[in-house]
């Protein structure tokens, strides 16, 4: 972005900025109405003479609090917290070390494996999902930890986003770190892997949206209620049978909006410069 | 046996020969600079030392010992990169201590090496800095440091001063002589700039196209070169070579015509066989402009258009076209720039040397005025 040089008003200045609160306000409104008609007393957002604004914190507090004491959210939470630290554990562990090979070393049929790998980013989740299931359910794993993470694992995206990063590195590093002694292991977790980090971080982040938000794997591998996840209870809560009103709904959506919330403002930054730096990296 | 030992290397990737058939002794302590054009094989050789390469046949021993399959770490070799290769991520003394951290060395040692070596290379200040807190000089000496703290047996540089200014360069050129005086460790360096490597041999090695060309003292071989491409490569600005024609033979002496279009002279040697047209290697400092037409006791007389002149301040460089087009450089004096369209040269023709068609030197030919 450049800075405004320029203090004169001019159209393209005026619409530019327009457009930019027109996307803003669209993007923040849906959050604001979540939290607005959470913190309010019940049916008054949705009145005849709705506002836009909450209207009793007390209200909000008691919905959260009656959440958590009667349904399981909260183990959800734990299930999904650990689904997803598992997930962004297993992901950065197999994709910074296959990009280490990719990146920086030649070995026989590199170039194919390569492509084979990224050919399977072309292939539809909703064509694999089954054979996936029947993988797991031989292996004994539904219902299991192991059953929602092992599969996410082998992340193509990943490999590829790791692969750019690592291919920049100079050769003459690795070679240096070679002729100081350093074993083939020590070259990826003192050299490759820091020189990386961003990478990583934005892989964690991307990883950790994506494992939050998955909808449909644990619903097909994690059918008993100890296993849901936050989506499947957020699903319970949606579900048109769950007599539930639309308040209370918002709530439960509003719980499981908090922690991909958090994650993006407090890494919002590093987002930013690894998306932009993918590649480039000196 | 020599300390270090090159026994005919060939290296091939596919079907490039990179290098072909090499040999090299190399005494412990000597300061070695191998030189050549880009893609001669200087720096694919200086790997192989290393151990970043093998070689496709042929033997490389240290110390009396054939390291082809020793582990790079494990042959007592440091190298310095021309990117300095630093680990940005680390401090000075992290990088510096680097390798002995990998070996798994005592705390103590580390402390002692690095900081032996920073004091060295005055490094001291620095230590907690990271690379890119650091000046082009300052980096370079990092990664001297990083080789120094291994105390190795023999210290391998490729190419490190090329990416340094000019004036950094010939201080960074000093100081590594110095560095070789104080640890009087086998030093092997490569460079493609003949003005460095003439600075900071022992011994030299012109290397073309795969072949080691001609090594020794670099005024041997500024002096006394093998071919026609160290007699070129060596010194700057580069040796003349005037086309010359055999006019007849008179024993041991060769009669020449037709030097630059137009001279004569007469050189001591045995006419070659098959030979018809010779190449006669004059140095810059061997041309004299003379004033009038004619020189003295009618000497090698060449006449030349001048081009232009490069005046380096005590002394300038003429640069003539003679009459066949070939282009000569005559080293003047500073009066050399009042200079008009032409001017008249004569050559020191004790000091000439004689090439063949094929680059080779003819041996033993010593000119005597025509």
């Amino acid at each position: 972005m450049t800075a405004p040089s320029r203090p004169r008003l001019t159209v393209w200045t005026v619409l530019k900025w327009a457009l930019a609160i027109l996307v803003a306000i669209i993007a923040v409104f849906p959050v604001w109405w979540m939290i607005n008609v959470v913190f309010s007393l019940p049916g008054e957002p949705v009145s005849i003479n709705p506002r836009l604004w909450p209207t009793s914190i007390a209200a909000g507090i008691e919905k959260i609090q009656m959440i958590f004491a009667e349904t399981g959210y909260l183990r959800a939470y734990g299930v999904s917290l650990l689904y997803a630290a598992l997930t962004i554990f297993g992901v950065l562990l197999i994709g910074s070390l296959a990009a280490f090979e990719f990146a920086l070393f030649e070995f026989r049929g590199k170039r194919v494996l390569f492509a084979v790998i990224m050919l399977s980013l072309m292939v539809p989740t909703a064509v694999t999902i089954i054979p996936t299931y029947l993988l797991t359910s031989s292996l004994g794993w539904l219902n299991t930890m192991q059953g929602l993470v092992v599969p996410g694992l082998a992340s193509a995206f990943g490999l590829f986003m790791l692969v750019q990063f690592m291919g920049a590195i100079p050769r003459d590093m690795i070679e240096a770190a070679r002729l100081d002694g350093a074993s083939h292991f020590q070259i990826y977790w003192h050299v490759a892997l820091p020189l990386c980090r961003n990478a990583l971080v934005t892989l964690a982040i991307l990883t950790f949206m994506q494992t939050w938000g998955n909808y449909m794997w644990p619903l097909i591998v994690a059918t008993r209620p100890e296993m849901y996840t936050v989506g499947q209870v957020v699903g319970l809560f949606n579900a048109p049978l769950s007599h539930q009103t639309v308040d209370v709904v918002m709530t439960a959506n509003l719980l499981a909006a908090i922690p991909p919330l958090l994650f993006f403002l407090i890494f919002q930054r590093k987002i930013v410069e690894g998306i932009a730096m993918s590649g480039t990296k000196g | 046996m020599a300390f270090l030992e090159i026994s005919s290397v060939t290296k091939s990737f596919g079907s490039v020969n990179v290098l072909k058939d090499v040999s090299l002794s190399i005494e412990e302590g000597e300061f070695v600079v191998f030189v050549g054009p880009s893609g001669c094989g200087k720096s694919t050789l200086l790997r192989m030392i290393t151990g970043l390469e093998d070689p496709t046949s042929g033997t490389i021993s240290i110390g009396g010992e054939v390291v082809n399959d020793v582990e790079p770490a494990k042959r007592g070799t440091a190298m310095v990169f021309q990117s300095y290769a630093l680990y940005p991520h680390m401090t000075v003394f992290q990088n510096m201590s680097f390798g002995l951290r990998m070996a798994g060395s005592p705390k103590a040692l580390i402390h002692e090496r690095v900081e032996k070596a920073a004091a060295i290379l005055r490094l001291e200040q620095l230590l907690d800095r990271k690379p890119a807190q650091l000046s082009g000089g300052q980096k370079q000496r990092v990664a001297i440091g990083r080789a120094i703290v291994r105390e190795p047996r023999v210290f391998l540089f490729d190419e490190p001063l090329s990416n340094l200014d000019a004036e950094l360069r010939v201080q960074m050129r000093a100081e590594l002589m110095e560095l070789h005086r104080r640890l009087g460790t086998t030093m092997i360096y490569v460079t493609h700039d003949q003005v460095e490597a003439m600075t900071l041999a022992d011994k030299m090695v012109v290397m073309h196209a795969g072949r080691i060309q001609q090594a020794g003292a670099p005024l041997d071989l500024y002096d006394n070169p093998d071919n026609r491409f160290v007699a070129g490569f060596v010194g700057s600005p580069k040796m003349n070579f005037l086309p010359a024609r055999i006019a007849g033979s008179d024993g041991q002496v060769l009669k020449l015509g037709g030097i630059g279009g137009q001279g004569a002279a007469s050189i001591q040697a045995t006419l070659p066989r098959d030979v018809e047209n010779v190449e006669i290697g004059l140095r810059p400092e061997h041309l004299r402009m003379v004033s009038g037409t004619t020189p003295a006791n009618g000497a090698l007389r060449l006449e030349g258009r001048v081009v232009f002149c490069e005046e380096l301040g005590a002394e300038s460089y003429v640069h003539l076209d003679l009459a066949d087009g070939t282009r000569v450089i005559a080293r003047a004096g500073r009066d050399a720039a009042k200079m008009t369209d032409t001017a008249v040269l004569t050559g020191d023709l004790d000091r000439a040397l004689l090439f063949s068609p094929d680059g080779a030197r003819m041996r033993g030919a010593t000119g005597t005025s025509a």
